[in-house]
């Protein structure tokens, strides 16, 4: 299989993949596949999983969303978050969305949007680790 | 001649002197490396997305996003990133000096100010400018949200018009010797008019290029505005740690230069006693 590179940059670290033969990223309007000579392109992405497959493997990694890069034989994904499945804790994901339904109960749309931003990504986490 | 006494009470004093800059030296030390790794850890992703944007902006009108309005300025508005403590140096003097000479020169009265740190608020606020926001007191719990809640107050004093160009001014990280004021300008956007723009013809964008603008953009100043506090606090440290090494090698030159002292004046006094008693002997006989 052709293979192409892969590299994931976040605010706080860069996870390089090396060369992989497909990845699946969470676009706005549903998901995306990226084989090689793929048409450059720069998409928006969502919160959601990213699925990497490297030599017949498939890894998983949970993100917080932004933007994929897409030129030549390289794919660049910025993204605010990137987590293993094996780095992801589930117990603090899961204190996560309790705090985040605590927050909703008490006070209405004051920080709704945020709180349920932070659901959404904590179930994500949640959904990759249980891979 | 300084009696024994008092020397020895001074050694004791610049010893204990020596030991708070040492312990500063070292506490900075480790701060330091701290907030070297987490803006090391930034720099990619800040280059990236600043990369893509410029490649992105030249196809943009610039009426799609009020972000990217150039108007006649009237009004300027500067960001002055300061530390809250001193003892680091010329670290605060220097940015706070360039800062004032930037501003005084397009008259004070035509520059609102944003002052991230106490020495640079508490400079401009004691000589009369106008401060609009400050941020102070946050650098040791420095969080992304900081960088957004001062993006967000920057971003609406540009959108209301109350400044029709934004600039900052900090220190960048060079290395632990070396730190550069550096001067950008923040708002409106700017770019690169004649990019080579083969490579952006032909690219794809999903949803749309000026949906992908409009989120891109103001995630990339809240970016921008992170990697400069980043730089900053990383640069006090990398001051400090500096300036403190100076202070205590300082204070042993002074300690061995008191011994000296004092050294010379206990013999010149056991001499003289002596002499006491010699000339009191001879009396005698």
């Amino acid at each position: 299989m052709s293979t192409f590179k892969l590299e994931i940059v976040t605010p706080t670290r860069i996870l390089d993949e090396g060369m992989i033969t497909y990845v699946r990223c969470p676009g706005l309007d549903g998901s995306f596949g990226v084989m090689t000579n793929h048409a450059s392109a720069i998409i928006a992405m969502d919160v959601g999983e990213i699925k990497i497959t490297r030599e017949n493997r498939d890894y998983y990694i949970a993100t917080g969303g932004g933007f994929a890069d897409i030129q030549g034989d390289t794919v660049l994904l910025l993204v605010e978050s990137a987590e293993e499945a094996n780095e992801i804790n589930i117990a603090r994901a899961e204190s996560a969305v309790e705090r985040a339904k605590e927050r909703l109960k008490q006070n209405k749309g004051i920080d709704e949007k945020r709180a349920m931003m932070a659901i959404s990504r904590a179930l994500n986490r949640m959904k990759v680790a249980k891979r | 001649m300084a009696n024994l006494k008092d020397i020895r009470d001074r050694i004791k004093s610049v010893k204990s002197i020596q030991q708070v800059t040492k312990a500063m030296k070292m506490v900075a030390a480790a701060k330091m490396r701290k907030a070297q790794e987490r803006m090391e850890q930034a720099r990619p992703y800040t280059h990236k997305l600043h990369e893509i944007i410029q490649t992105l902006l030249p196809d943009v009108d610039r009426s799609l996003l009020p972000l990217l309005d150039v108007r006649d300025i009237k009004r300027y508005a500067y960001v002055v990133i300061t530390s809250d403590r001193g003892l680091a140096g010329s670290f605060n003097t220097n940015i706070i000096k360039q800062a004032q000479i930037e501003i005084d020169s397009l008259g004070k009265e035509n520059v609102d100010l944003f002052c991230i740190g106490k020495k640079g608020r508490d400079h401009f606020k004691r000589r009369g400018y106008t401060i609009i926001e400050e941020h102070i007191e946050f650098w040791n719990e420095m969080e992304f949200n900081h960088a957004i809640k001062l993006g967000d107050g920057i971003i609406s004093h540009f959108i209301d018009g109350k400044a029709d160009e934004i600039r900052v001014i900090y220190n960048e990280f060079k290395n632990v010797a070396v730190q550069i004021i550096v001067k950008d300008k923040l708002l409106p956007l700017e770019y690169n008019e004649q990019q080579e723009e083969a490579s952006s013809g032909e690219r794809l964008y999903e949803p749309s290029r000026d949906d992908i603008v409009k989120s891109l953009v103001p995630r990339h100043l809240n970016v921008q505005i992170w990697q400069y506090l980043l730089e900053s606090y990383a640069s006090e440290q990398a001051a400090r740690m500096v300036a403190m090494e100076n202070a205590t090698l300082n204070a042993s030159d002074m300690i061995k230069a008191l011994q000296l002292e004092f050294n010379k004046a206990r013999q010149a006094s056991i001499t003289t006693e002596m002499l006491e008693i010699v000339s009191g002997a001879e009396a005698l006989n």
